[in-house]
């Protein structure tokens, strides 16, 4: 009975699986990006409701979320090359299907996957921002693009950061299933490696032990990149030096005096100064 | 020729008509307070003039060029927006940003300032309105008062011809609106153009060198505060001072 579980091969098979780490992470970076770019992309059309394009964006969004993302994968998979081969056989082109690796099909896949998902979350976020705060923008004279990128995507992303997280996490998750694509992934490289030793158990123990690190790697990422984000919960005070102390929980950010260049405008006896204010 | 010259200004929701051909010329300096019974186009008139709402017709002639109001061109609309500038009743600080921020922001985003001046300006028009001790406060720090006198130091910042109040006091507990009124009667006093709607008739009363009845769409009294509160010629505006008992002050 002894050898049923061999604990110690769960952890000696963990370097090679790292091998293949960068695939996975790679994987999930692109369809990242691409979930987080065109999922603005979707919020935004659905908030200002240009016609047509609203349309396909529901229909879209539908589509995506009604279906397995292993359905998506195998579409993009064969669907691809079948599209390729008809703009090849209508343009007179000749584009090689097959020197397209695998991962650019999981990347498409994954990331539409992300799109659909993200839009959702962005689009309620970017509702959740005061309209009055808009049109304090717009009447000083900033651009529709000025308004996005100071006041709307500053605030809504404070508000879409942690449901982001999440599907960032299900993501890393999602890229187990990129060998549908032919992708050799960490999970696709441990079953290549068990399928020499029939040591299946084993392999998916080291796999849950590196997706859990991964994920709680992410998790403290999103904690932090929270704090960064959120307006501390007291007012940020000067010290008598002049130093700006801002609070957030137990972290304490001190910005010194030097850097905050208040001296040379404000007199030296304005209210508040030489004492906490 | 005057300073700022608005004609015909049309502007209706559905069927309802809330600006109906308004003309007004306002002089350098002016201070000009709009009354009027809820309902009648008070704070539509403000919005219009920075085209947060986009009227039917009309158009303003400032700083020597005349702007179509109905106009499309983004460029023309950002050039007459930044010639004007908006105080809002909800104040509508920028949440994220604290003070210092606010007021930097139309500065080095719009007017594109370096980093050094906008912080001089900001700073000195903070200053003015008080806010001095709590220029790293974010707006969820800061009482209703400390917020409208930061959006009032945001909007003096941007250094605008024509500075635009709708109803600044109103979203105030009463013990705050003082505060607000002395920072909007400093500004008045520096020679500001201030195109104002509230119902504070008493402050009306003391800083308006020019009150205008707005009812119906319509301008149907324009003159001093003498002339509008102590020998009110027009029938409704009669009506309108007796209800609201300015009449007997």
């Amino acid at each position: 009975m002894a050898n049923l579980f061999d604990v110690k091969l769960v952890f000696s098979e963990i370097p090679s699986l790292l091998r293949y780490l960068p695939t996975t992470l790679w994987l999930t970076l692109v369809a990242l990006l691409i979930g987080l770019a065109l999922g603005l992309l979707i919020a935004l059309i659905r908030i200002k409701k240009i016609p047509v394009l609203t349309q396909l964006s529901i229909a879209f969004v539908s589509l995506i979320r009604g279906t397995p993302i292993i359905v998506q994968l195998y579409i993009s998979y064969f669907g691809i090359p079948i599209a390729l081969k008809y703009i090849n056989y209508y343009n007179g082109t000749d584009y090689d299907v097959n020197a397209i690796p695998g991962i650019v099909f999981a990347m498409a896949a994954l990331g539409l996957n992300q799109a659909a998902f993200d839009s959702e979350t962005i689009r309620s976020a970017i509702q959740s921002v005061e309209p009055g705060q808009i049109d304090a923008a717009r009447s000083m004279g900033m651009t529709g693009f000025q308004v996005l990128r100071r006041v709307i995507i500053p605030q809504a992303g404070s508000v879409a950061l942690l449901p982001l997280g999440n599907s960032v996490i299900s993501l890393i998750k999602g890229t187990s299933l990129a060998f549908t694509c032919s992708v050799v992934e960490i999970t696709a490289a441990g079953k290549i490696l068990a399928g020499r030793n029939y040591r299946y158990f084993e392999v998916y123990c080291s796999l849950a032990i590196i997706y859990w690190v991964i994920t709680f790697l992410l998790e403290r990422l999103i904690k932090w990149l929270e704090t960064l984000v959120t307006v501390p919960e007291n007012a940020p005070e000067l010290d008598s030096q002049g130093n700006l102390h801002i609070r957030r929980g137990k972290r304490e950010k001190v910005i010194p005096a030097s850097t905050l260049g208040l001296e040379a405008y404000l007199p030296a006896d304005r209210p508040g100064n030489g004492g906490a204010v | 020729m005057s300073y700022i010259e608005i004609r015909g200004l049309s502007k209706r929701f559905g069927n309802n008509v809330v600006l109906d051909q308004v003309d007004l010329d306002i002089e350098k300096g002016d201070v000009i307070a709009l009354i009027g019974p809820s309902g009648t186009g008070k704070s539509t008139l403000l919005r219009c003039l920075n085209l947060l709402e986009r009227p039917e017709s009309g158009t303003v002639r400032i700083d020597g060029k005349t702007y179509d109001l109905t106009t499309h061109s983004s460029k023309e609309i950002n050039e007459l927006r930044r010639h004007t500038e908006m105080v809002f009743q909800q104040f509508n600080l920028f949440k994220q940003k604290n003070a210092l921020q606010n007021v930097m922001e139309g500065l080095t985003v719009v007017k594109r300032l370096d980093e050094k001046t906008a912080k001089e300006i900001a700073l000195r028009h903070l200053i003015k309105v008080g806010m001095a001790d709590r220029l790293f406060h974010y707006p969820r720090h800061l009482s209703g008062g400390q917020q409208q006198r930061v959006a009032i130091a945001r909007a003096l910042a941007m250094d605008p011809l024509l500075l635009l109040m709708d109803e600044p006091t109103s979203a105030l507990d009463p013990e705050l609106v003082g505060e607000v009124l002395q920072t909007v009667r400093s500004a008045a006093q520096d020679g500001n153009t201030i195109l104002l709607v509230t119902h504070e008739m008493p402050f009306v009363r003391s800083v308006a060198k020019r009150i205008l009845f707005l009812e119906n769409g319509k301008i149907v009294a324009d003159g001093s505060a003498a002339e509008i509160f102590e020998n009110p010629s027009n029938e409704r505006l009669r009506r309108f001072l007796d209800n609201i008992n300015m009449l007997d002050m």
